[in-house]
């Protein structure tokens, strides 16, 4: 595969030849068992072999154990019992680098480039920790290569860029060809192509064929099962830490592999939610904000909306056009440069999040782990110091909330007194979603609402605010990367570009194809 | 712990020193009544810091927050309200009660001024905190050199004595007789602890409120709540609204009442009068009281324990000393690797080494 002059890839020097026939498996999991802290069972003896050239996708709903998995295959946990296999010899590794080095490279949805560094120098750092650069190769000589490469594999790829600068997709783009260039033959993509429209997708899964028909093998991640159809040899779904099923593409069909994924629960996947009749005041108004991201950039460019009561608006947008400083600006976490922000009357603008939050303003944030949940903290400890306003906590409603919340959302937790971190990331979002649910009396805030859960606890979430809306007239707002989701939702849609808001659409007269439109042009 | 002085042995032993002597010396400092003393100063300040600790605010000024208390101590019973022959009860309690509280304030004021700096102008609280002790040493050493300096002191630049009355101290008789034997050995060990213990009876009841408050104040109310938030993820307590700012404020003023109202209590029931410079004669409790709550890994309940042991060391140091085996650096040492060796075993104890063969 990849060289730099002077430098041999590592597919040259340190790595096994690839499995030369389909016959032996590139990676085989072996009676695979993995317990978390507090008896949860992760994986029960999962058995999976991958061979080369075959694209295999893990569905499965949230906590199934598909992130276990390949967290395994890649080296980030080790399993209680059973072994994993690459090329059919056993392999034991402590940490991704290894894997690395065996051409097992994932990349998941969150891009891990550092954002203050140029592609090239993020490139650097990766081939020098496989042993394919030393410190002292000059970045120019890696952009060269990155240009070479990029063509090759047709990914186009600027490596003078400063990371921050790019979009979502280039983001994407450049972490696949590391991927490649430091010598992946099984790539792993956890949930990496999710979150991109499904014009920006099919490149990709066009890449992903051509990089199988070279040999390579993708074990694709993803809980939408269009995604696993589209490209996938074969579906592997876990339910509870055990495979159930494992399909061939001729077999596979969205219904099946939804009765495999949720049994029963998957019936109430086809209830379609009712439309909300808005009501003529308006709760949330936006007029010509303005508002920079971390770097400085105008990341929101005079955008202006308005909720009514009783209304969902949503809005579309690929990753990192605006949408997650558009939210954080309204929720009072970020700061606006001009423009007006009221809420139920009252200006909040740069008042702070105390001011948006009296209002009765439940919000979701974009990073949940840090904005939403202190994780050190326990599920009622989280709960109590939003909803505690005494001296003195009254422990015992904390509790009885805190239950009500778990079981609302059917929260997979032994007590409310486990701590956050206990938890799955579907899990984690759920308490965030149920606390501020229980919290918005006026509005929600929401950014990627349903982001880490499974269909059928999306479909609940997104039927509990729905009811919300009708049933007590709050007023929703919500920015999402996943359009099935915004075109589900919501009553009127926007789409972000670029940090400019176009619309509101009409969703009776307005089509999917027409939206992306707006989102890729 | 058994793995940490075996490691000291093997360390004397190159030193060149009698290993046998030297642990004995140790061990016999476990069970010294001398360390009762020390042990219930550094738990009320290993609970003190213990709050600052758990919201992630390195409050190491409690040496400054400890003086500046002191001083507000002398100054109620030495000056503004001094004890005069035929006083009645009820004003030496109030006098009493008037200093601890005033300590307890300055304390808290000093510890909020760090926070105030932390949380307004965003300069981390260490070097603040670490700066205003020597704010604190000096502010207190010139007050003792000029307004307090008393009268009665034999030409030493220091405070008056702090009157009788006001001194919180119990004498219980030394015992004239014990019995024979081990046993004889053990009641009057006892005994011993129990002088001990009456000698610092308000120091006893100082902890008990320490350690209440403490508990109450970060597991019942919502400041401590949002202390403990704050010191595992402060962007959660700024996304739900709350004023990250004021709880910075409010830990560390709250850090420092408690240790001014330790030294209120050190003062009144054992130093009697501050000496000049105040920072060279004293045992920098505020600093050892950092390692009292890091060893107990700032768990509630494990703060006497580690008092406990930090006491124990430091008598053994003083012991050693005397005996001439070796210096205050065989405290160091020591308490270094039971702090090391804590850590070690720390680390196995929620990680778990597997030994897997490949191929």
């Amino acid at each position: 595969m990849a060289s730099i002059k002077g430098l041999q890839s590592s597919t040259e020097s340190d790595q096994q030849p690839i499995g030369d026939n389909t016959s032996t498996p590139v990676v085989s999991l072996k009676r695979i068992t993995k317990t978390f802290p507090g008896g949860i069972v992760a994986l029960d003896n999962v058995s999976l072999e991958v061979y080369r050239g075959e694209i295999v996708a893990l569905l499965g709903e949230n906590g199934a154990g598909k992130s276990t998995l390949v967290k395994i295959v890649y080296g980030v946990y080790t399993p209680d019992k059973g072994r994993v296999y690459v090329d059919g010899k056993p392999v034991f590794f402590k940490n991704p680098r290894d894997a690395i080095r065996k051409g097992i490279v994932m990349v998941s949805q969150v891009p891990q480039l550092i954002e203050r560094l140029t592609v090239a120098e993020n490139f650097l750092l990766s081939l020098e920790s496989v042993g394919l650069a030393s410190p002292f190769t000059l970045t120019s000589r890696i952009s060269k290569f990155i240009e070479r490469e990029s063509e090759k594999y047709g990914i186009p790829v600027n490596p003078e860029a400063k990371v921050w600068s790019l979009t979502y997709t280039q983001k994407q783009m450049a972490e696949i060809l590391r991927a490649i260039v430091i010598g992946a033959r099984v790539l792993i993509l956890d949930e990496a192509l999710t979150y991109l429209p499904v014009i920006e997708r099919r490149k990709f899964t066009k890449f992903l064929l051509e990089f199988k028909s070279h040999g390579g093998t993708v074990i694709l991640i993803t809980h939408k099962i269009p995604e696993a159809l589209e490209s996938s040899d074969r579906i592997v779904v876990l339910r509870r830490g055990k495979i159930v099923a494992t399909l061939g593409k001729e077999e596979a069909d969205a219904e099946t592999i939804r009765r495999h994924m949720f049994g029963e629960e998957s019936k109430r996947l086809t209830e379609a939610l009712p439309r909300s009749k808005p009501g003529k005041r308006k709760i949330i108004v936006v007029e010509r904000l303005r508002v920079l991201d971390d770097y400085g950039r105008e990341a929101v460019r005079g955008v202006s909306l308005s909720v009514f009561r009783g209304e969902v608006v949503g809005i579309a947008g690929i990753v990192g056009n605006g949408q997650s400083e558009l939210v954080e600006a309204i929720a009072g976490l970020r700061r606006a440069v001009d423009g007006r922000i009221v809420i139920d009357d009252v200006d909040v603008t740069n008042k702070g999040a105390k001011a948006v939050r009296s209002i009765g303003v439940g919000i979701i944030p974009d990073h949940p782990l840090r904005l939403g949940v202190s994780a050190d903290n326990t599920i009622v400890e989280n709960i109590a110091a939003l909803f505690s306003k005494q001296l003195v906590i009254d422990w015992t409603e904390m509790r009885r909330l805190a239950g009500h919340v778990i079981k609302k959302l059917n929260v997979k937790a032994s007590s409310e007194d486990d701590p956050v971190k206990t938890l799955s990331g579907g899990n984690i979002m759920k308490i965030i979603i149920g606390r501020e649910l229980l919290y918005a009396k006026k509005a929600l805030v929401a950014y990627n609402p349903t982001r880490a859960l499974d269909e059928v606890s999306a479909a609940a979430v997104r039927g509990a605010i729905k009811s919300r809306a009708i049933n007590e007239g709050l007023a929703v707002l919500f920015a999402s990367e996943d359009l099935d989701e915004v075109l589900e939702l919501s009553d009127r849609v926007y789409v972000i570009n670029t940090g400019q808001l176009y619309g509101p659409f009409d969703l009776d007269t307005t089509s999917r194809d027409e939206i992306e439109k707006y989102m890729v042009m | 712990m058994i793995a940490g002085i075996l490691f000291y042995a093997t360390i004397l032993a190159l030193m060149g020193r009698n290993p046998v002597e030297v642990i004995y010396a140790l061990a016999r400092s476990f069970v010294s009544p001398g360390i009762v003393k020390d042990f219930l100063i550094l738990s009320m300040l290993g609970y003190a810091l213990y709050v600052s600790f758990k919201g992630a605010l390195f409050n190491i000024g409690g040496e400054g927050q400890f003086y500046i208390a002191a001083i507000g101590v002398i100054a109620i019973t030495l000056s503004l309200m001094p004890w005069s022959p035929g006083q009645s009860t009820a004003k030496t309690i109030l006098v009493i009660v008037l200093a601890v509280f005033v300590a307890t304030l300055l304390g808290g004021l000093w510890g909020l001024l760090a926070g105030v700096f932390r949380g307004y102008a965003g300069i981390d609280e260490v070097p603040v905190t670490l700066l205003l002790n020597y704010v604190a040493y000096y502010t207190v050493d010139y007050l003792v050199y000029s307004i307090f300096r008393g009268r009665h002191t034999y030409g030493y630049i220091r405070t008056d004595e702090i009157p009788e009355a006001y001194r919180l101290n119990y004498y219980l008789p030394p015992r004239t007789s014990s019995g024979e034997g081990l046993l004889g050995s053990l009641s009057s060990l006892a005994y011993q602890f129990l002088r001990e213990f009456a000698l610092y009876y308000a120091w006893v009841i100082g902890l008990a409120v320490v350690a209440l408050v403490v508990y109450f104040v970060m597991y019942r109310t919502r400041l401590g709540l949002l202390i403990r938030i704050h010191g595992s993820n402060s962007d959660y307590l700024r996304a739900i609204g709350v004023d990250v700012c004021r709880v910075a404020v409010a830990t560390l003023a709250l850090s420092g009442s408690l240790v001014g109202f330790t030294a209120s209590l050190y003062v009144l029931g054992y130093l009697g009068r501050l000496p000049y410079p105040v920072e060279e004669s004293t045992a920098n409790y505020g600093y050892i009281a950092i390692l009292v709550a890091w060893l107990a890994v700032l768990e509630y309940k494990l703060i006497p324990l580690a008092a406990y042991i930090v006491a124990a060391l430091r008598d053994a140091g003083i012991n050693l000393q005397v005996a001439q085996l070796g210096g205050t650096e065989q405290t160091f040492i020591s308490i270094g690797l039971l702090l090391t060796v804590f850590t070690v075993v720390k680390v196995f104890t929620e990680y778990r080494i597997e030994v897997r063969h490949s191929g």
